[in-house]
């Protein structure tokens, strides 16, 4: 074998180009900041880890006043035209400052893109003006109680009737859905589960109807953000229909490269390393400079990919395996910081004083930790992934 | 935009004629350089005559940053036994000080590997016309080494030498605001530039090896554990490409220190799990002379330690950040991003 007869054309190779961002990004962030400095010198919130499932609705209300929520989406539905990465800005200095964005997160992010690309005349006008103001929230039902990486397994059924469907199953993790206004379940209109990717819809399933029960599920730390939703007999009119019936199963994976290469999938516990550079203070230890400055490169890092994804998204291309590396890469930086940060400082019982905020995020991101990679399709499904996009099965 | 577009254009047949010239020229010439003295001339020639080894933004006629950084990085992924890394350091140096740029091939000392009147740790420094040196806080020197060097290689068998700077010949000087952190940082740059071409190289090995190596009656890419094991080689070695692209191009518009100790720090880690990984996958055979796998695996073990290992970045970072006070962290990432 010689060393250079093999093709190098062939090789999968992920770039990460720079993005450039509009010129009117660097006056929004400015002005975005601005505002979360007020709102927390208000005490409005507290930064915390997992921004991402801490809710707070008057406070999305006050960012869709801004104009900070549906930013991309045409102002005939309440949007505010703007470019996704004007949008990913933002974002990214809701989650730096840790403020609570759960209330309006899923529906800002994924249910109402998914309602102005797919969803009818009808759901446009009457639901995204609503999210865009911060007064309408989602929960999204996929897994069941025996479906969860193998999402197309799903046995919720929703038989035609005139004028629609009605709805019979049970959808569990339901984040948020206690206090949603709709919950978008992937359902099947047709075929059994052993027909798999067939046969399966989107629908928006207003939860005030009828047959629409919802159950705490408690997590692992005490906090109430999952339900068990049960759905009996649920009637859902048939302009409820997100893309065309059958065609869930495309919907539900084209949106994905959206949804995980975001700043969410590495800064969940970015104010714990916040925090952490407090305590080590202006001059700290050989090992803790170290350790510290290794997270802050990774992150660097991560964000240059992220954003470099967004670019790719924003002129139309479908980053799918890029996506799914950042993932990976993005939710094990985010577990690893509450790791490394507890050998650094050591989270032992103190009086009042100096460190509350940090011993406080430090064990709410140890509890939170385990659910990163599990989210958003867990590590292992996004591995298997990224081995398809190597041509390795 | 359209220059742009040019200028893409431009890279890629470049690093096209890159591949021609190793797949005509380098023949055996990684396996005979490894860990012997001499100098690949003929490699060399076809290298210069190409218009590839005149490298340095700063100077008329030279490739820019960018082209110079994606040639400098495929040569890594071909780990190719020239000093053509070195030699893009060395012009970028004496281009900022000043010193007029010898045509052919050049080194640089690692500022940290200088002590008591020796450079130890210099590519090529019995092999090129100049070395360039930082013998002062503020001061840099081109010297000619070829006779004051006492032969050494790295662990990929690379000539790294020990010069006695006495006795070297001074060829110019001039002053140059802290030197020694200036060429430990574009050093660092360039180094991390090579780690990611070197990553870029032990992927497709792995890759290719995945694919081709049947056990159990299939191949080993069929087996999640080794699908699994891939997609973390990948992920690192996409971090490390996204860090050093990252650096290259700011350093192409200004100094940005944090940048580069970003790079480096990224790209040294990675260094080391991806090597681990592609020689778990690998097994015995990666782990002997009858594959060519070593010749990059060794290149990175060795870079990553260069110009100031990840620890050294990564503690610089932390310094940096712990200085500026934890609350201007993010400004500091999104300035620099």
């Amino acid at each position: 074998m010689t060393e250079y007869d093999q093709g190098a054309a062939a090789m999968p190779e992920f770039r990460f180009e720079p993005v450039v961002m509009p010129p009117a990004a660097t006056g929004l962030r400015a002005e975005v900041r601005a505002f979360l400095d007020e709102e927390k010198a208000k005490g409005t919130f507290v930064a915390t880890v997992g921004a991402m499932v801490a809710a707070d609705p008057a406070f999305s209300a006050r960012l869709g006043a801004r104009g900070y929520l549906g930013m991309t989406w045409p102002k005939a539905y309440g949007g505010h035209e703007r470019s996704a990465l004007e949008r990913y800005v933002v974002v990214e200095e809701l989650l730096a400052a840790g403020a609570p964005v759960m209330a309006h997160w899923i529906a800002d992010r994924q249910s109402g893109p998914q309602i102005l690309k797919h969803g009818s005349e009808r759901a446009r006008k009457t639901i995204l003006p609503e999210i865009a103001a911060g007064r309408c929230y989602f929960a999204i039902g996929m897994s069941e109680p025996d479906t969860g990486s193998d999402l197309a397994s799903v046995k919720t059924r929703a038989v035609p009737v005139e004028g629609g469907f009605r709805v019979t199953g049970r959808k569990v993790w339901t984040s948020y859905a206690h206090k949603a206004h709709y919950v978008i379940a992937l359902v099947r209109t047709g075929g059994r589960p052993e027909d798999r990717h067939v046969g399966l819809t989107q629908l928006i399933i207003d939860m005030k109807s009828p047959g629409v029960e919802v159950r705490p599920i408690i997590n692992v730390y005490g906090a109430h953000e999952f339900n068990e939703v049960t759905f009996d007999d649920v009637f859902v009119p048939e302009d409820m229909t997100v893309g065309a019936v059958g065609q869930g199963w495309a919907m539900v994976t084209s949106e994905l490269a959206f949804e995980r290469s975001g700043p969410d999938r590495f800064m969940s516990t970015y104010p714990l390393l916040v925090e952490a550079f407090r305590e080590v203070g202006g001059s700290p230890a050989p090992m803790e400079a170290a350790e510290l400055g290794r997270l802050v490169a990774h992150l660097a890092t991560l964000r240059r990919m992220s954003t470099s994804i967004a670019g790719m998204l924003n002129s139309g291309k479908s980053p799918i395996t890029e996506a799914a590396l950042v993932k990976d890469l993005g939710t094990t930086f985010e577990q690893s910081i509450p790791e490394i940060t507890r050998r650094l400082l050591p989270l032992e019982p103190r009086a009042a004083g100096n460190g509350q905020a940090y011993d406080s995020l430090q064990q709410l991101a140890q509890m939170q930790a385990p659910c990163y990679s599990i989210r958003g399709g867990t590590r292992e499904i996004l591995r298997g992934m990224i081995a398809r996009g190597l041509g390795l099965r | 935009m359209s220059s742009e577009t040019e200028d893409m254009g431009v890279r890629h047949l470049m690093l096209r004629s890159l591949d021609r010239i190793v797949a005509e020229k380098a023949g055996h010439a990684v396996q005979a350089a490894d860990g012997k003295p001499g100098f690949p001339t003929e490699l060399w020639s076809a290298l210069e005559e190409a218009g590839m080894t005149a490298l340095g933004e700063e100077n008329e006629g030279d490739l820019g940053l960018g082209n110079a950084a994606a040639l400098v990085e495929r040569a890594a992924y071909h780990t190719l036994p020239v000093p053509l890394a070195e030699t893009l350091l060395a012009r970028r140096l004496l281009a900022k000080a000043g010193i007029e740029i010898p045509d052919g091939a050049l080194s640089v000392a690692p500022p940290s590997a200088s002590h008591d009147g020796r450079a130890a740790g210099v590519p090529w420094a019995s092999a090129v016309r100049g070395v360039v040196v930082a013998t002062g806080p503020d001061i840099l020197a081109l010297i000619d080494a070829r006779d004051v060097a006492a032969p050494g290689f790295n662990m990929a068998g690379e000539p790294r030498e020990t010069i006695d700077l006495a006795r070297a010949r001074v060829i110019a000087r001039a002053r140059l605001a802290d030197a020694p952190r200036v060429v430990e940082a574009e050093g660092a740059l360039i180094r991390a530039v090579q780690l990611s071409g070197g990553m870029s190289r032990v992927l497709e090995h792995g890759l290719t090896w995945a694919n081709d190596r049947i056990q159990f009656g299939r191949p080993i890419a069929r087996f999640q554990a080794i699908q699994h094991l891939m997609a973390e080689l990948a992920a690192e070695a996409a971090a490390a490409s996204a860090a050093a692209l990252m650096a290259v191009e700011a350093a192409a518009v200004r100094s940005d220190r944090f940048a580069i100790a970003v790079a480096k720090a990224r790209t040294g880690e990675a260094a080391g799990r991806v090597c681990a990984i592609a020689h778990e996958v690998f097994g015995a055979m990666g782990f002997t002379q009858e594959h060519t796998l070593h010749y990059a695996t060794r290149r990175l073990w060795s870079w990553r330690n260069e110009f100031g290992s990840e620890v050294q970045w990564q503690s610089e970072i932390g310094r940096m950040i712990a200085a500026g006070g934890a609350d201007n962290l993010w400004a500091t990432l999104t300035a620099h991003g």
